[in-house]
């Protein structure tokens, strides 16, 4: 507790002069020693940073500056419509490219074009199978090589 | 980085009249301020290259938001409000994308620098040293919370004094006293982290 004590008035005077009390503990006790070091490294160095030259402003800055103030008034309208304009002109574009893009895919693609056709296509053959089903059973029957497996067992049963 | 004492007068005009959206009579506050800001949002990123961009944007952004400075408070200090603000907004943004470093000074290397700031002539730190202390500090407060960071900056780099860090910071000036304390806590706790080897050890151990 006598240590936190310490060490928090260490942080308080920070380059302040450590009152006598304070010197006498941290010669004593190994661990505030070791902080008030650590303590004095930094002030050390937070010093040589301050002490570190600052970037020059260069010739002209203040200069300069006005100068984009009355630009950027300007141009913040500017800018405005022009970042309106071409956003427009890229979604044009991009539409355009789409279009055209499914125009040329579209047609190259059986299924997906018109549904409706294809379910057509698909329905015929289905009626036709069921119609021609029993009369090519029927023929393909006498002879055996050709009909399929399945149906010559029907053909048997039904015989049976 | 004291209040500009003689013309005040002159600056209160050229505020007005910038106020009334006159870009030129922001020049010369411009002119006024800049090395202060310079100084500031240098010590602040502690990264050379991107001081005056950094700048130019704050001014730009004081100078947009300029109506609504009510000579309160001197216009330094409104100004590096803003600065500090767009710092902090700058620093969270890099703070992502930054890695952090580790201090390279060795055990040695730290007894000896330790040993010549005992002598009474810290005179005898050479150019090497300062440097080594400078890229020590510097990765401290890089990895200190970015408003640690700010209040140590301010104080201990800038020097300005607790009354004008209240200001600058909108907090009171004993709430600055208790922050600056504690940032200088954890600081040296974070020393310690880095040194397992020197990690305090006995009797009354503060954490």
């Amino acid at each position: 507790m006598r240590c936190e004590k310490i060490r928090d008035l260490i942080d308080a005077l920070w380059t302040g002069e450590l009152p006598a009390a304070i010197r006498e503990h941290v010669a004593t006790c190994q661990a505030c020693e070791s902080y008030w070091r650590d303590a004095r490294l930094v002030q050390a160095g937070l010093h040589a940073l301050a002490e570190e030259p600052v970037p020059e402003v260069s010739l002209g800055f203040a200069t300069r500056l006005v100068r984009r103030l009355g630009e950027s008034a300007a141009e913040t309208a500017q800018e405005e419509f022009f970042v309106r304009a071409g956003r427009r002109f890229v979604y044009a574009t991009l539409m355009l490219t789409l279009a055209l893009l499914l125009a040329l895919v579209l047609p190259a693609t059986g299924p997906v074009r018109g549904p409706a056709t294809a379910d057509l296509v698909m329905a015929e053959p289905e009626i036709a199978t069921a119609r021609t089903d029993r009369l090519v059973g029927v023929y393909l029957s006498d002879i055996p090589d050709v009909a399929p497996a399945g149906q010559n067992e029907r053909d048997q049963k039904g015989q049976q | 980085m004291a209040n500009p004492g003689p013309d005040i007068g002159q600056e209160i005009e050229w505020i007005k009249r910038a106020q009334r959206g006159e870009n030129e009579a922001f020049g010369p506050l411009v002119d006024r301020y800049q090395r202060r800001i310079f100084s500031l949002v240098y010590h602040v990123l502690q990264r050379r290259g991107e001081v005056e961009d950094m700048a130019q944007e704050i001014f730009i952004k004081a100078f947009r938001s300029v109506r609504s400075y009510n000579f309160r408070a001197a216009f330094g200090t409104w100004l590096s409000r803003i600065a500090v603000n767009h710092c902090y907004d700058h620093l969270r943004r890099i703070r992502a994308s930054r890695v952090s470093y580790y201090w390279q000074l060795t055990e040695e290397g730290q007894r000896e620098l330790e040993a010549k700031l005992e002598s009474p002539e810290a005179q005898r730190l050479d150019d090497e040293d300062r440097a080594a202390l400078r890229d020590l500090v510097g990765k401290l407060l890089d990895r200190a919370p970015r408003s640690d960071r700010v209040i140590l900056v301010l104080k201990e780099l800038e020097d300005y004094s607790v009354e004008e860090i209240a200001e600058i910071l909108k907090l009171k000036a004993s709430t600055v006293k208790v922050r600056l304390h504690r940032a200088r806590k954890r600081m040296l706790e974070d020393i310690k982290r880095w040194q397992p080897g020197r990690a305090i050890s006995g009797v009354g151990q503060g954490r």
